[in-house]
Parts: C-alpha cells; sequence; structure tokens
C-alpha cells in the first residue's frame, strides 16, 4: 500500500511568520492519525494545504493528487469537517441529503439515514433550528454515509458537551473506520482521542517535533512515579518532565530501558497530554 | 447536467426572493383588481368614462399593448432589483455563515458553482419574471373583463389575441434584450460577492462611484460617468431611439395620442441593439468578469 499522503518540505509563511517550516511527513492508509499542537503551530494551515484550500511551497501529494490544483477530483475520495458549525443554517435536513444525495458520486444515503433515525434530527427541520450537537450529528451522519479514502477533521467537537464528545467519537470508532479508511484529526482534548488514535504528529512553531506510531510511543516513552529515595537515581536518566504528585514524582523518560525504570518506582503510559508538554517544551528549549 | 440543475435548485431554496418577490406583485395586483382600483396604462384608460370598446379596434389593441406591456415592465422592476441583490448575495452568503468549506468539501467545482449561480440570476430570475408579466397580463385582462361585463360592456375587448399575444412577445423580447445587456453588470456584481471581505454592496458601489467623482474633479470629464449611464440606462436609450412619432402629451385626443405612442418601432430598434457593439463587448466584459469571480472563488482562502 503505497502512502496515503506525503508531505516533502511543505513551507507556508505568513508575513514573516513561518506556519509550517519545511515539514516532512507521510501518512499510511487504515491509520487515524492525530495531529496535536498548540495554537498558532501550523495544525490547521497544514490541514487546509492537503484539503488544497491554501496554496503551499514544497511538494505535498494527497491520494496521489496534488490537492491545490486537483481539488475537486480529490474531494471525491476525501470528507473534512471543518468545524462544527459550518452547515448552511437555512437549508433543511431533508434538502441537505438530496443535495448530497444528487451531487457526491459516493454518498450512500441509506447509510446517513440509518444514523439519522438513532438521533434527535428531524427531516424536516431545518438547519438553524437545531442545537449544535445535533448539527455536529448531522454532519457527521453526512461524512460517513460517503465512502471516502480519507476524512480529516478539523476540532470536530469545538463547542460540544463532553457527553456527544465521546459519542462522537464512539460512533467513529465503531460504525466509521476500517482498514481502508484513513482518519486525521486535530483537536485541543487530546484526552478524548488518544485511545482511539494509531498515530501522533505533534506540531509545534511550523514544525515537526514527532511524528510516531502509538505503539512505537508506548515502547519508547515511559512514565514513572518516582519514590523520593530514588529521585537522585532518577534524574541520570535526564527525565524529559518533572511533576510533583502526592509523595511520588512523575518523571517521563525516553528510550530509558523498563528493567531500569522499573527500580525507580511504578511504570506507567504517559498520557499524550505529558508526553505531548514535555516534547514540546523539549523542542523549544 | 443532473449536477448542475441540483446546484440551481439550492440557490432558489436559499434565496426565497425569486419567487416571493413576484408572488407579492401578483398579489397586490389580485387585490387592486378585485377591489377595482385599476387604471392602467399611461393615459389611464379603464376608468368608467371612456368605455374601451367606444375605440376604433386597432386603438383598442394598442391600448391593452401598452398597459400589458406596462404591467410586464412593473415586474421586470421587481425582478431586477431581486436579481441585483441575488447576485450581490450570491458568493458572500455563504462565506459569511461559514457554509462556504461544506459546500467545498462537496465535489463540485468551483466553476460549476459559479456558473449556477449566474444561471440563476441571467436564466431562472428572467424566466420567473416572464412567467410573472404573462400571469399578470392575464390578471388584468380578467379583471378588467369582470369589471366592463358589470358595466353591461362587451367584456371581450380584454382579449383581444393580438394584445395578449402582442403583450407575451413585447415581455419575451424585453427579458431577452435586458438579460443580454445587464449580464456584464450581474457578472460584476458576482464578482464583487466573490472578493468582498465584508458588505458586498459597498464593495460593489463605491468603486465606480469613486472613480466617477474622481475624474470630475480632477479631470473635469464625464467618460467614466457616461460609461456607468449608458450601461445602466442605455438600453431604454437605445430602444426607444427608432420610435417614429413625438412625445409631448396633449390631452385633446387619447386615442391618437396611443396610437403615437405604441409606434415604436420593434424590429427596428432590435435590430439596432443587435447591431450596437455596447452589446458585445458587455458579453465579452460578462464572461471576463465570470471567469474572474471563479478565479476569486477558487483561490480566495476562506479561513485566515
Amino acid at each position: 500500500m503505497t502512502d496515503l499522503i506525503v508531505a516533502r518540505r511543505l513551507g507556508k509563511s505568513f508575513g514573516t511568520t513561518r506556519a509550517l517550516d519545511d515539514v516532512n511527513f507521510s501518512v499510511d492508509a487504515g491509520r487515524i492519525v492525530g495531529l496535536i499542537g498548540p495554537n498558532g503551530a501550523g495544525k490547521t494551515t497544514a490541514l487546509k494545504a492537503l484539503l488544497g484550500l491554501t496554496r503551499f511551497e514544497g511538494e505535498l501529494s494527497v491520494l496521489g493528487l496534488d490537492p491545490y490544483r486537483q481539488r475537486h477530483q480529490l474531494m471525491q475520495d476525501v470528507c473534512f469537517i471543518a468545524d462544527v458549525a459550518v452547515l448552511p443554517r437555512w437549508i433543511r435536513v431533508r434538502q441537505l441529503i438530496d443535495f448530497v444525495a444528487a451531487t457526491h458520486p459516493k454518498f450512500r444515503r441509506e447509510v446517513c439515514e440509518h444514523f439519522l433515525a438513532r438521533s434527535d434530527v428531524k427531516p424536516v427541520s431545518r438547519v438553524k433550528e437545531l442545537s449544535k450537537g445535533m448539527v455536529t450529528q448531522l454532519h457527521l451522519a453526512l461524512v460517513m454515509a460517503i465512502d471516502a479514502k480519507l476524512l480529516v477533521l478539523d476540532e470536530p467537537t469545538l463547542g460540544l458537551d463532553i457527553l456527544m464528545r465521546k459519542q462522537f467519537y464512539e460512533t467513529l470508532l465503531n460504525e466509521y473506520f476500517d482498514e481502508e479508511r484513513t482518519i486525521l484529526v486535530t483537536t485541543h482534548q487530546v484526552e478524548e482521542v488518544e485511545h482511539i488514535l494509531t498515530d501522533l504528529v505533534f506540531i509545534d512553531r511550523g514544525r515537526i517535533v514527532l511524528n510516531a506510531a502509538m505503539d512505537e510511543v508506548q515502547e519508547k516513552y515511559a512514565q514513572v512515579a518516582v519514590r523520593p529515595e530514588h529521585l537522585a537515581a532518577a534524574r541520570t536518566h535526564k527525565p524529559l518532565a518533572e511533576r510533583q504528585g502526592l509523595g511520588r514524582t512523575h518523571m517521563l523518560f525516553r528510550g530509558v530501558r523498563r528493567a531500569d525504570l522499573e527500580r525507580l518506582g511504578e511504570v506507567g503510559v504517559p498520557s499524550v497530554a505529558d508526553l505531548f508538554v514535555a516534547v514540546i517544551q523539549g523542542a523549544r528549549a | 447536467m443532473k449536477r448542475f440543475l441540483w446546484l440551481i435548485r439550492r440557490e432558489i431554496w436559499e434565496h426565497k426572493a425569486i419567487w416571493i418577490a413576484p408572488a407579492i406583485v401578483i398579489g397586490c395586483l389580485v387585490l387592486l383588481v378585485v377591489t377595482g382600483n385599476v387604471h392602467l396604462g399611461p393615459i389611464g384608460t379603464f376608468d368608467d368614462s371612456t368605455p374601451l370598446g367606444d375605440f376604433p379596434r386597432d386603438v383598442q389593441v394598442k391600448l391593452l399593448l401598452i398597459a400589458y406591456a406596462g404591467l410586464a415592465l412593473v415586474v421586470f422592476m421587481v425582478m431586477g432589483i431581486v436579481a441585483f441583490f441575488y447576485a450581490l448575495d450570491s458568493l458572500y452568503a455563504d462565506r459569511r455563515d461559514r457554509s462556504v468549506l461544506f459546500w467545498k468539501s462537496m465535489p463540485l467545482s468551483d466553476a460549476e458553482t459559479v456558473l449556477s449561480k449566474f444561471a440563476v440570476a441571467a436564466v431562472v430570475i428572467p424566466l420567473v419574471a416572464l412567467a410573472g408579466a404573462v400571469l399578470a397580463q392575464f390578471v388584468v385582462a380578467a379583471g378588467g373583463s369582470a369589471k366592463l361585463a358589470m358595466a353591461g360592456m362587451a367584456a371581450g375587448v380584454m382579449w383581444q389575441p393580438e394584445a395578449i399575444l402582442g403583450g407575451i412577445v413585447i415581455a419575451l423580447l424585453w427579458c431577452v434584450t435586458a438579460v443580454l445587456w445587464y449580464s456584464p453588470i450581474i457578472a460584476y456584481l458576482m464578482l464583487a460577492s466573490a472578493w468582498a471581505p465584508k458588505g458586498p454592496f459597498l464593495w460593489a458601489v463605491l468603486p465606480p462611484v469613486a472613480v466617477w467623482v474622481l475624474e470630475r474633479v480632477v479631470l473635469h470629464s464625464e467618460y467614466v460617468g457616461d460609461f456607468i449611464t449608458v450601461r445602466l440606462f442605455g438600453l431604454y436609450k437605445l430602444l426607444s431611439s427608432s420610435r417614429s412619432g413625438t412625445d409631448d402629451m396633449s390631452d385633446a385626443d387619447v386615442g391618437a395620442e396611443v396610437v403615437k405612442l405604441s409606434n415604436i418601432d420593434l424590429v427596428g430598434s432590435l435590430r439596432e441593439f443587435y447591431a450596437s457593439p455596447d452589446l458585445w463587448l458587455g458579453l465579452v466584459a460578462a464572461g471576463l468578469l465570470l471567469a474572474a469571480a471563479m478565479w476569486v472563488r477558487r483561490y480566495r482562502d476562506e479561513t485566515s
């Protein structure tokens, strides 16, 4: 299987700031990739470049196409949700489904209706009459009914409550995702996506600071609750980060042998959020 | 083609003014006819003092033609305003409510989208206008007949085929002519709509006005002003330039006056219209402006 997305020396400037600075990465089919970074890190710029919505420097190929020049072919196989609030407010649910069914060759109406049947969204309602959660359900139902190869989600759960966010990702994982599909998601709420991701990409100040598969990450990085008496010993292994806990100091290590770590305290898998903070701070130092 | 029709359908869903505006005009007309307040035509003919049936037949036809054409003109002016605001809103509305990113996630090219919106302004709205004009004509013919019948006069005069058919033909010719003449304006408004960061009305109107004022103040000339005037109002001039007879209205003989007024050499003025370079240059400009609108729609960065 060839790579679904290949970016080489991808760059983009706004004035004097480099939103993307020589970014190289690739994404295989059948992965769920989390693109994670602080505000202004270049996440949205990267996604926009992938979707052909913005000009860029360097080389970029999505499904073998140049997204900027071949945007409308690309949209046959790529779906995206830019933000929950982007469905046209004046349209009726039924009209929206009719329209997508008539204009999108890969849309499966029965799948969409199956998803909607479980929600409170009524076909006669106008989008503006729906609650924010219902609009998201509608948008997700539309997008999941499209037999696309790549789904791009940019902060898809912004403004949703915690129940809906959970439901959103569960539906996505259980009813949409399979080996044929690839999902690329950016979000600030890292905790909610970490258990569904297969790959992690950290981006900061326009550069990729980490790009690894989840299992690689779990192999390479470890979080240890260090007992006070082992503090000095622990520091010789150069922890990436230290955080004070209840009677323990939590330290994040990279590439240290497991046996050595187990002597210092309980070893656990670092959360993506902790990893993120440590890696970003390390990259900036 | 099927996709294109769906795109047009989408526009009609969104812009309800396309059918509500003519519905209101017809509704008002029906109301006027029912309440008996119709004084139609430039000379106020259908008051009861001068029964239509007393005129010679050719004058009857011409009177009716003027009335019917006047009705068409009212409908067309309303639909012209609808088309103006439609074009101005067409490529801006979805940017304002941010749904543009949803539409752009569909496998539709921006050229198709822009063309479908142009087709609404240049084909759908004129067709609705035409239908509205014909309907208005029938409403007034029916109302007039009822009025005449109640006054004990021959009601059939309102339905003279020459007048009814003539009215439809005139409305059709005006419609086609106006679309051709105003298409560069539609394309220009659509470009402004695609390009304006905010408030497309000001972005569309202010630049030409500013250039016009600047030219007056700095160069003391009127080329831009003339150009704009010709494009906005030149249609009337072009169409009426070959009218025979005079315009001065003496109320001495209504019938004779009407004959004069309606002696517009329709074929001649149309020939002149289609031979005018202004028309063809305008169509070329419309094509260029539309291409520019497609380019802006395609390459404008929506989220930054």
